[in-house]
């Protein structure tokens, strides 16, 4: 009995030992939870309870053209942040007092910043560095200054339809710098500011996370010389016919790749063009210009051979209730003769002979009705119904171009594709992409997107588009050039009323879009002129255009012409030629000394100061350094120092501050270029 | 008192070493709960004050080991009443923190006299229980006396108030009466009355210890307030991980986030550095030392010896499972600390007295 009774106690020890057992259990089992399948949110609640992350935004990478021309770049400047509890804990009114006065603030204002349970707020953001300097100067706890960048566009709105813009905070906000921002933009700074449960700061300064990563330097496609001779051609025509907005788009055929692609209106408020592209993102009925295609396709689909001739009525043909009519009666024309003297009536029974089916494929294999797919955002497909929902006379207007829409770089595209043997090639506006080492870490290569017609047809079309130009009676013919094949296609539409859904009588879109030289095509351009008057047909205000871009640019791409001596003489020379020398308007030259040309026996750093951002970069890039520049304004101090030998020198660093007295005397004499007709120094690369 | 030479032959270094590897564990947590970041230097006076509470703990319980228990049996009720008397001293002139008076100042040091009574209420338990209970097991009237000598303290200490100690008292008096051969009937009389009083003790909570208890139930209902406590830890055990963040690595405890990180949340500072691994280390090192000393229990012969070195094994289990619950967030937060772990002189010295007497009756099995 005894041992019994001890046994008794020994069982109960034994049930404690597995209620021990089980509590331990369900405590393990709890761990196990709360580590292994809470842990990652409850890790993210206990970073965010004392920490505050900071990022810093890396310099922008810069935007250049095909030939390293910088259209887009970033410049040092600094920004000034406060830790609000530390500034108010350790410095007096009056300091305070002294800082507003420094960052040129009221008083009140930075109360009012600091009035925050943030452990972290901007006092202001860019500045000069000297400013920040100041600030740094007074010796405030809590006070600091850190990097940032500020983007600037060193050649002004040059090519600002393509390059878009960048926010404050580095955001790329449309064109490459929005759709290549993720190259663009680098690796932030990250700060991390750590406090304890009192709000009280851990560190004085901040712990640097993760270093920054200056973006990528992104190369365009983009030839800045064609573009700023687009921009400027297009803009004087716009202002000299009254058009509300004009497009110019300047394709390789071959590759696909976009060498220019300029917009203008006449009273475009500064900037707004960053944020649109209408080369994209505007449609216009393509009117005539669509013959060019409506040809090919009914070429491919042996609907007619060249010599098929057909009646035109007279000028004047009734269909249904419509009633077509020509510029002139003409009676039996071929092929030739039809796209040649634009005739409607040919065009509507060559589409009548189509038929609705075939028609629509083939403008769709040219890419009409959907986006090109170039690598910009906000890309529009145009329009183009499906072929099942045209009416017999809506089959006859599509025939000369009405009833469907397209961007105006659909349209060069199309004709790029003709120019090109039939294939469709994908348009693109960024080349490469390098790394800040030089490494490259992105190319882009021509890409097909397929094939539109046969080489034969495509070789046929082209005959026929010459004679648009060349022919006597063609509406083209002022966008010929001597000893130069051109091929092309006039296009004057009728604009749509939105409220009525009919066609103004004398608002009018003028279009040319043609390629060259014909035997061999290394160009395409597309010029558009929307809302022109009565009587501006495109042969007429957008043909001139595209011979005075096709000019110089034939030039600049040293395109010889067919044997004709007068005009080759001096095309020898082996570099590309800055365009101004043929197009008229040569480049000013900055009424400075300084401007000296390397190999002219100047073998020091000249003296950057006092020179404009603009100027000081168009001097280092005659003398082949690299200029670094921090802050804006004017140049007020260079490392190294003027007259050092340049022998050795790959680099320059300058400063430049904001400054009243030298805005006076720019006034006065050395004026920064400004954007007008004449291209400035700097849009133009000369030999080196 | 001469020194058996089997006492050394049979010395209990397993005891011996888990107590000093769970109080090194402890010291740890406490640099790390009291690390001031990398600009401080030398080690902070907590520290150096647990360092000396280790060595002072480590001098009672070699003494306590050496110590022939069975003297307390008869010295018990003295024992007893004299811990009563310094938790009464405390009542009238306590020193008070946060609002309650726990603590004596004896000038050198400040005595938390809770810690004392527990061991006290153990003897005494020990000593009533001593004879073996008649068949059929303890009944409701063999209760009387031991239920006494429990209520009286416990109530003192609920005036002061510290509600855990309280608790702990009823949590380790329950388990010996239960191991002493509480009759399986009457032990389910009791569980119904103590349903049944639930609600009527509820009435008589202090609105804290109320909300800490709705807070426990649902911590999102006051996450700034009452929750905040339970929300802070788990988010420092969490964080943790399964590996820890190292070393001096965590932030939870040392950013000020945790409440009373170097005592009653000592567990989550553990965890947040040392992460899931090393909890589990720790749990296997407290689970090592409860069942030897329940081993001791069994073994031992001498009734006296077995239910004091239950009633030893038993304020482990019950302080370790409380504390690492409550910072695991699956029991209310009540005040408990961690055995040797925790930052405390009393609570230290104390339960190395007790580990040190687990190892006097462990040794003296042989000698009787």
């Amino acid at each position: 009995m005894i041992s019994g009774r001890r046994h008794e106690r020994r069982r109960r020890i034994g049930l404690l030992s597995l209620i021990v057992l089980g509590l331990f259990a369900v405590i393990a089992l709890r761990l196990v939870m709360l580590t292994m399948f809470e842990g990652p949110r409850l890790s993210g609640l206990a970073r965010a309870e004392h920490t505050e992350t900071v990022e810093l935004n890396a310099a922008r990478g810069p935007i250049v053209d095909r030939y390293g021309t910088p259209l887009a770049l970033s410049a040092e400047s600094r920004s000034v942040f406060a830790r609000p509890g530390v500034l108010l804990r350790r410095s007096s009114a009056a300091q305070r007092a002294e800082l507003a006065r420094v960052l040129n603030l009221t008083q009140g204002k930075l109360e009012a910043r600091l009035a925050t349970r943030a452990h972290f707020v901007w006092l202001a953001r860019q500045i000069e560095p000297n400013v920040a300097q100041a600030v740094e100067g007074l010796n405030l706890a809590g006070v600091g200054s850190v990097p940032e960048f500020k983007r600037f566009y060193p050649e002004r709105n040059l090519a600002a339809v393509v390059v878009g813009m960048a926010g404050v905070d580095s955001q790329g906000l449309s064109g490459v710098e929005l759709r290549y921002d993720s190259l663009i933009r680098g690796a932030a700074l990250k700060l991390e500011f750590e406090h304890d449960a009192r709000g009280r700061p851990l560190l004085d300064n901040p712990a640097a996370l993760k270093e920054a990563q200056a973006g990528a330097r992104v190369m365009l496609t983009i030839d800045a010389a064609i573009q700023a001779l687009a921009e400027n051609e297009l803009s004087r025509s716009v202002r000299l016919f009254g058009a509300k907005r004009g497009t110019v788009v300047v394709l390789d055929p071959f590759t696909g790749e976009v060498l220019a692609m300029a917009a203008a209106a006449p009273h475009e408020q500064a900037g707004s063009s960053r944020l649109h592209e209408p080369a994209i993102e505007t449609t216009f009925e393509p009117g005539s210009t669509i013959k060019g295609l409506l040809a090919a396709v009914a070429l491919e689909d042996r609907v007619v051979d060249p010599h098929t001739k057909l009646f035109c009525e007279n000028g004047q043909m009734k269909l249904g209730s419509l009633t077509i009519h020509d510029h002139g009666a003409h009676q039996w024309l071929d092929l030739g003769q039809i796209v040649a003297v634009s005739s409607n009536i040919g065009a509507a029974k060559i589409a009548l002979a189509l038929g609705s089916d075939r028609y629509f494929k083939g403008l769709r294999a040219f890419g009409l009705g959907r986006p090109t797919g170039i690598d910009l955002r906000g890309e529009t497909a145009g329009l183009l119904r499906p072929a099942a929902a045209w009416k017999p006379i809506e089959l006859a207007n599509h025939g000369f171009g009405q009833g469907l829409a397209v961007t105006p770089l659909q349209l060069a595209v199309a004709y790029a594709a003709l120019a090109n043997g039939g294939l469709v090639m994908r348009p693109y506006v960024v080349k490469e992409a390098y790394d800040p080492f030089g490494r490259l870490i992105f190319r882009r290569t021509p890409r097909i997107a397929r094939r539109a017609i046969s080489p034969v047809t495509a070789h046929e079309t082209s005959v026929l588009l010459r004679g648009v130009v060349e022919s006597a009676n063609g509406t083209g013919r002022l966008a010929g050039i001597q000893n130069v094949g051109v091929a092309g296609k006039t296009g004057t539409a009728q604009m749509v009323d939105p409220r009525t859904r009919a066609y103004y009588r004398d608002r009018l879109v003028a279009s040319f879009v043609g390629f060259l030289p014909a035997e061999d095509p290394r160009l395409v351009i597309l010029v558009v002129l929307e809302d022109v008057g009565h009587g501006r047909f495109g042969g007429l205000v957008a043909a001139p255009v595209f011979r005075t871009i096709a000019l110089p640019t034939l030039e600049r791409l040293r395109i010889a012409p067919r044997p004709a001596p007068q005009v080759t003489a001096g095309y020898e020379s082996a570099e590309l030629l800055p365009l101004g020398s043929l197009a008229g308007s040569r480049p000013p030259v900055p009424p400075d000394d300084r401007s000296i040309r390397p190999g002219s026996g100047h073998a020091e750093t000249p003296a950057f100061t006092g020179l404009s951002l603009r100027q000081a970069l168009a001097l280092g890039r005659r003398l082949g350094l690299d200029v670094e520049a921090v802050g804006s304004g004017y140049v007020v101090a260079q490392n190294p120092p003027p007259k050092t030998p340049l022998a050795t020198l790959r680099r320059v660093e300058i400063e430049l501050q904001q400054d009243v007295n030298r805005l006076a005397d720019d006034a006065r004499g050395v004026s920064p270029p400004t954007r007008g007709t004449a291209s400035p120094s700097g849009r133009v690369r000369g030999a080196p | 008192m001469p020194l058996d030479r089997r006492i050394l032959y049979h010395f209990d270094w397993q005891i011996a070493v888990l107590t000093l590897v769970l109080a090194l564990i402890g010291l740890l947590a406490v640099i790390s709960a009291s690390y001031g970041g990398p600009r401080h230097h030398g080690l902070p006076p907590l520290v150096v004050r647990q360092l000396i509470w280790i060595g002072v703990g480590a001098v009672v319980m070699v003494f306590a080991a050496l110590f022939d228990y069975r003297a307390l049996s008869r010295y018990a009720y003295v024992i007893y009443l004299g811990s009563l008397t310094i938790l009464g001293l405390v009542l009238l002139a306590g020193h008070s923190t946060g609002g309650a008076r726990r603590w004596l100042n004896l000038g050198v040091i400040q005595l938390e006299p809770s810690e004392l009574v527990k061991l006290a209420l153990i003897i005494v338990v020990a000593q009533l229980f001593k004879e073996r209970p008649l068949a059929g097991g303890l009944r409701l009237r063999h209760l009387a006396a031991p239920t006494a000598c429990v209520a009286v303290p416990m109530l003192m200490i609920i005036k002061e108030p510290d509600l855990g100690s309280a608790l702990l008292l009823v949590l380790v008096f329950a388990t010996l009466v239960f191991a002493a051969g509480l009759n399986l009937r009457t032990l389910g009389a009791i569980l119904l009355a103590v349903a049944l009083a639930a609600p009527v003790a509820w009435h008589y909570l202090k609105p804290y210890q109320r909300e800490r208890i709705v807070s426990f139930i649902d911590p999102q209902a006051d996450p700034l307030g009452a929750g905040y406590h339970i929300i802070q830890s788990e988010i420092a055990v969490g964080s943790g991980g399964p590996w820890g963040k190292g070393f001096l690595q965590g932030t939870q405890g040392r950013l000020n986030f945790l409440p009373e990180q170097t005592t009653d949340f000592i567990f989550s500072v553990f965890a947040e550095e040392f992460g899931f691994a090393g909890s589990l280390a720790l749990l296997a090192v407290y689970a090592l030392l409860i069942s030897h000393g329940l081993w001791i229990a069994r073994q031992t012969r001498d009734r006296f010896g077995a239910i004091l070195a239950l009633g030893v094994v038993a304020t482990v289990f019950w302080q370790v499972t409380i504390n690492i619950g409550m910072a695991a967030g699956i029991l209310p937060v009540v005040g408990i600390t961690l055995p040797l772990v925790s930052y405390g002189g009393s609570s230290l010295i104390v339960m190395m007295a007790e580990l040190g007497l687990l190892i006097s009756v462990n040794v003296r099995r042989f000698l009787f």
